[in-house]
């Protein structure tokens, strides 16, 4: 009977090592989901391309707003924050990134309620296929991650290319540079320090006999230490002594001109965009949990010229698709895209005009990405964006938040 | 010699001669000696990564501020500590050197095989810093000195001060300054930005945040030099660890 029990977990376990299993769990649904809800709103994130060769250069696009309802009790946007992407270590690396035009290879802070643009540019290093998210991480908060987009990259790790040149002309190969005279100094310490070691492994056997005699010898101990030994000791000494100098100086005259390492912060200057001509007011969120069931019932006053209709209701991530306004197909198999879940009461809101909509967000997303655990939040305050559009197909974005009360029949 | 008194020998000793006695005496040294290096190793990796972390683990941490300050202070715990057992109970010069060859050991395999084969960061982006050659004083003054107050007082100061120059030979290619997209960096810079680390943002690095700027070109003697005077006194506390753990009772007991 063991025999069988053991084969068959054996097979079992060469079975699904043969499986292509790939990751598909990045952490996204293990945050919080007021946090994802009330921190950073992603909007028209897009990647170049969803096949690249080692090489090859990605670009991920989008932007963002940073919420107005952002969590008290969450360290703010306002203070420290930096452009990330969230992909599997350095399976790619990041040549550019911007925001509103502006390189974040320092850190920065952005506003609540400013639209940003932001565009990272990378170059494939190794072969897979990654789920690829932009990210800001927000200090003192963590990682703020955006949706993900499934990128294949093809060829091989062996190909990839990295340089750059420094600001004294000389081309250098980021993936090697460096290297070989780090491997020499360290090399050349370990076996100075080997050294050392050795000289007294001669000595063996060492622990016992040494035990024994700085016992009896008491006080006296130090007898034990030889001329010989002395001497050694002075001559590692001095070599120690002088690899450090010589090492030091060696540096200085190969490389006299350094810089400390920089850091620092950037300012962001936010892009001048047409006045919003729709303003909302929130009446009521509530959460239908057993029919996965979303409803905002919001006032909505129009100061534009043309009549508009909600097409799209987007929180932390997800997005809730009025089918009658858009047709918006998913991006890949793990989009969060519901493109027929948003049904609106209420009709169009004519220019001039304020009315009263019902938007229901139907769809078992809420469910699968663990939003329905916005009941257990201390302050059970939700928000989200709501993408209204014309006739002719002008967007307006407009930020709603406030209380939610869970409904649990 | 008679059975009987052959037997009453065999009860007080195991051994009859004293080459067996040397034979006995090396097999405890084959068994110690590699069970103290993986101890050593294990111990100090753990350690190190709990003290100094990423400051070791990325060649865009190790600025003239804080990792010249905060190394010393960590990398002398255990070397101090193990100084005084092996000193006071063998008389051997080796917590220092011995330490930190385990560490340095150590701390290639993980990044070799952690770092660069598991998560694939280049080697020159995460290569272990040295700190052999800090080993190597203390071991050398505590025998020549035979003094622990000596020790350090010269040795504790060295490991704060040479700390920076010892891998200066190592680090000078990374600070080369480099530009881009009009910011200038250095090559470790440079290596921070493009290797993707999405945990750990460039606002988590801690980069010369003090007031010694004031002090202008001389950010790295002034805290090569303060590290050097903290370290005296962390020297001597740790010893003095060392000296409790020597008189803790079930350490007596064993031994």
């Amino acid at each position: 009977m063991k025999t069988i029990l053991s084969l068959s977990i054996s097979a079992l376990v060469f079975f699904i090592s043969l499986l292509p299993l790939e990751a598909v769990a990045h952490g996204e649904r293990a945050q919080m989901p007021q946090l994802r809800m009330r921190t950073v709103h992603w909007l028209d994130v897009q990647v170049s391309t969803a096949k690249l060769a080692v090489n090859e250069v990605i670009t991920i696009k989008g932007q963002f707003m940073p919420s107005k309802y952002w969590p008290h009790h969450v360290n703010s946007i306002e203070d420290t924050a930096y452009l990330n992407i969230g992909v599997p270590g350095p399976s790619f690396v990041r040549l550019d990134s911007r925001v509103n035009g502006v390189p974040m290879i320092r850190s920065t802070s952005f506003r609540y309620g400013e639209l940003y643009d932001f565009e990272v540019t990378m170059k494939a290093r190794k072969p897979g296929r990654y789920h690829v998210h932009p990210v800001i991480n927000v200090k003192g908060t963590g990682p703020i991650i955006g949706p993900g987009i499934w990128v294949e990259v093809t060829g091989s790790f062996a190909d990839f290319e990295n340089s750059t040149t420094t600001l004294l002309g000389k081309k250098i190969d980021l993936e090697t540079y460096g290297f070989s005279n780090v491997v020499f100094w360290s090399a050349l310490w370990f076996s100075v320090g080997l050294a050392w070691f050795i000289y007294w492994l001669t000595k063996c056997p060492i622990i016992v006999p040494r035990f024994k005699r700085a016992q009896e010898l008491g006080t006296r101990a130090d007898e034990m230490i030889t001329t010989w030994d002395r001497r050694i000791a002075g001559g590692f000494l001095l070599l120690t002594l002088g690899l450090i100098a010589g090492g030091y100086l060696y540096a200085q005259e190969q490389y006299p001109i350094t810089t400390p390492l920089q850091t620092g912060r950037v300012d962001v200057p936010a892009i001048e965009r047409a006045p919003n001509p729709v303003s909302i007011k929130l009446i009521e969120a509530r959460y239908r949990i057993p029919g996965r069931s979303f409803r905002l019932e919001v006032e909505v006053t129009n100061r534009g010229d043309e009549p508009i209709t909600v097409g799209e209701f987007a929180a932390g991530n997800l997005r809730f698709i009025n089918s009658a306004v858009l047709k918006v197909k998913p991006l890949d198999e793990h989009d969060l895209l519901a493109p027929d879940a948003l049904r609106v009461e209420g009709g169009p809101v004519a220019p001039g005009e304020t009315k009263r909509l019902v938007i229901y967000a139907d769809d078992a997303m809420w469910e699968t990405e663990r939003m329905t655990t916005m009941i257990a939040s201390p302050d059970a305050v939700v928000a989200g964006l709501l993408h209204f559009y014309t006739g002719t197909g002008k967007r307006y974005l407009v930020e709603f938040g406030g209380p939610m009360i869970p409904v649990f029949g | 010699m008679s059975k009987s008194s052959q037997a009453v020998s065999a009860t007080r000793s195991g051994m009859s001669s004293s080459a067996e006695q040397r034979k006995a005496y090396i097999q405890v040294d084959l068994l110690a000696i590699p069970l103290v290096v993986l101890l050593f190793a294990g111990i100090f990796s753990f350690h190190f990564a709990l003290l100094v972390g990423d400051w070791d683990y990325w060649v865009d941490w190790r600025d003239r501020r804080w990792w010249p300050l905060v190394t010393p202070l960590a990398i002398t715990v255990l070397p101090a500590v193990f100084s005084y057992v092996l000193w006071d109970k063998l008389r051997l010069p080796l917590g220092g050197t011995l330490t930190i060859l385990c560490l340095t050991f150590a701390a290639w395999i993980s990044r070799y095989l952690n770092f660069h084969l598991f998560a694939d960061f280049p080697m020159n982006f995460v290569w272990p810093s040295t700190y052999i050659g800090l080993g190597l004083i203390l071991d050398c003054m505590l025998l020549l000195t035979r003094s622990f107050f000596w020790t350090g007082l010269f040795g504790g100061f060295a490991v704060g001060a040479f700390l920076y120059p010892l891998n200066w030979s190592m680090l000078a290619p990374f600070q080369v300054p480099v530009e881009m997209h009009g910011t200038m960096l250095t090559v470790a810079d440079t290596l921070g930005y493009e290797y993707i680390r999405t945990a750990i943002p460039e606002y988590v690095r801690i980069i010369e945040e003090s007031t010694l700027r004031t002090f202008g070109e001389a950010v790295t003697p002034l805290t090569a030099v303060f590290a050097g005077f903290l370290n005296i006194l962390n020297y001597w506390f740790w010893l003095w660890i060392g000296y409790l753990g020597t008189k803790a009772i079930w350490i007596r007991k064993i031994v």
